[in-house]
């Protein structure tokens, strides 16, 4: 049971990145690889006040939300000035430069991680109580992104990733919305990351390398890319059927293959038959 | 007369092409002013510069005797600076109603903080912006069409929602980048109408315009441009009958 709650918890972590990253580059436009890092300073930053400072977990895990904020304003109001390709590269510097600075400092535990973080809650209830913590924000974040992206707000979105020339004609501030969706995004990471360093009590620079984007988009893209509960099934189908492979009890030189061919065969499918994801609408289909 | 907008030796260039060159205009409230001139001439570009799109290399603008030449695209908008586009550039994956409602020259629901802590003040103006909507769309004819996909509308009525949309910029100054562009019959006229009433309302409107028959129709004055800069200032019959435009413009 234990280690199924595992797998739940880590899940709803998933979903939570997946929604926030869905919301800056399925909603808002902006191309951006630096979700993992923004998960990480989330993540680092709530581990080292946890280890050095006896302010309340939850102020960390806020304060961990903050520093990712703060970093990803940096780094969009810096890098959209100049055109939004730029995010795209930026946020590759970003992500690496960063991750590469973890690694080498003594304060963030270099190579080996941060580990001996304080397990805050103990005894038999732990495991449930951070279940119910993470699926709680998990729906907490995807039904604040989906409140976002209804209303004026949403509409503004949308009319900024249709035509941005225009509506920036119109009298919208676009770079400002820019920004914000982004800060958002990765505040919303930065949260995921703090709870990752809290349950877990160990956190390593290799766990936000620059590939997790890649699986976390592709969570996006197969739950349907700008809708609400894309995500959500993204990253439960793509977390859930690794472990049901596990049960299988397939000898390792077998398991690990597999598990990379399966995905592989996924994006394909769904590449061919349904692009839009699964819970998306294929656009050559809608008429009014 | 009120001048609205002033614009005094503006220049740009883009490597050794000169899109405006020394050029001055002044246009006046209630004022429809025709520019005409060949493809290349800078009629667009003259749009760019005083809509904020692009930045002059030198010269001032003017709206109602402030200078906005520094001011950035969307903060002129704001000012009153209404614009629509050659290519319409609309919101394709929305409703027509939802396009004209992003529009207004001010939005409260752009800003995240107005929409998590001042919903209610943000939908009351939503509802306002919708009754202006509703009453420009019902001036077009096209009241009917506010809930469709403006994907889905015919290029004609596409052409008049793009017009809609600006005109939710209740500014003093409209700009209309080539507003006849592949359009007849009924739309047409519709065009020519709005375009006199928004002149009639008071603002000073400016029309990039192939369509003689347009130009003579609704200005009284009119500009030629060729290679950037302003040849001829005069009244349209004046302009017409130049030996320059035919020159240059007929090619005779």
């Amino acid at each position: 049971m234990e280690y199924l709650a595992t797998v739940a918890i880590l899940i709803a972590l998933y979903v939570i990145l997946a929604a926030s990253y869905n919301l800056v580059i399925g909603y808002g436009g902006l191309a951006t690889v630096a979700h993992p890092i923004f998960f990480a300073i989330g993540a680092y930053t709530a581990g080292l006040l946890a280890i050095h400072t006896d302010l309340p977990p939850v102020l960390n895990v806020l304060l961990g939300a903050v520093a990712a904020m703060a970093a990803s304003v940096t780094l969009a109001a810096s890098s959209l000035r100049v055109s939004g390709d730029y995010l795209l590269i930026a946020s590759l510097g970003f992500q690496l430069g960063l991750l590469q600075l973890i690694r080498n400092l003594e304060l963030t535990g270099g190579p080996g991680g941060l580990s001996n973080i304080p397990s805050t809650i103990v005894g038999a209830a732990r495991t449930p109580i951070f279940l119910a913590i993470t699926i709680g924000l998990a729906i907490a974040s995807v039904l604040a992104i989906r409140a976002i992206v209804q209303g004026p707000y949403g509409r503004a979105i949308t009319a900024m990733r249709d035509e941005e020339l225009a509506f920036t004609a119109l009298g919208r501030n676009a770079m400002t919305m820019k920004i914000v969706i982004f800060a958002i995004g990765c505040g919303i990471a930065g949260v995921a990351g703090g709870i990752y360093a809290y349950y877990f009590q160990y956190i390593s620079p290799d766990q936000f390398e620059v590939l997790q984007s890649a699986q976390i988009l592709t969570m996006v893209v197969l739950g349907g890319m700008g809708t609400a509960y894309g995500p959500v099934v993204g990253a439960l189908l793509l977390l859930a059927i690794p472990q049901a492979i596990t049960f299988l009890h397939l000898p390792p030189s077998i398991m690990a293959p597999t598990q990379g061919i399966i995905f592989t065969t996924l994006v394909l499918i769904f590449l061919f038959v349904r692009p839009a994801g699964i819970m998306g609408v294929d656009s050559s289909k809608v008429r009014s | 007369m009120t001048e609205v907008l002033r614009v005094e030796r503006l220049n740009k260039r883009f490597g050794g092409i000169v899109v405006s060159d020394n050029v001055d205009l002044t246009i006046a409230r209630g004022e429809i002013l025709g520019l005409i001139g060949p493809n290349g001439a800078g009629k667009t570009s003259l749009f760019n510069l005083i809509s904020g799109v692009l930045r002059p290399d030198s010269g001032r603008i003017f709206l109602n005797g402030e200078p906005i030449d520094r001011s950035k695209l969307f903060r002129r908008a704001r000012m009153g600076i209404a614009r629509t586009w050659q290519h319409m550039l609309l919101f394709r994956t929305m409703t027509v109603i939802d396009n004209l409602l992003v529009a207004p020259r001010a939005y409260p629901g752009e800003s995240i903080l107005r929409v998590t802590f001042g919903l209610g003040a943000v939908r009351a103006a939503d509802r306002q912006a919708r009754d202006r909507a509703m009453a420009i769309l019902t001036r077009m004819g096209l009241e009917h069409t506010a809930e469709s996909m403006v994907t889905d509308l015919p290029f004609g009525q596409q052409k008049l929602i793009g017009l809609a949309r600006t005109l939710m910029n209740d500014g003093p100054l409209l700009l209309l980048d080539e507003p006849m562009a592949g359009v007849e019959g009924a739309a047409y006229e519709t065009i020519k109408t709005v375009v006199r009433e928004e002149a009639a309302s008071g603002r000073a409107v400016c029309v990039v315009e192939h369509n003689v028959s347009f130009i003579r129709d609704l200005c009284s004055r009119a500009v030629f441009m060729a290679n950037g800069k302003i040849l001829q200032d005069g009244t349209v019959e004046e302009l017409i009958s130049s030996s320059v435009l035919t020159e240059l413009y007929f090619g005779v």
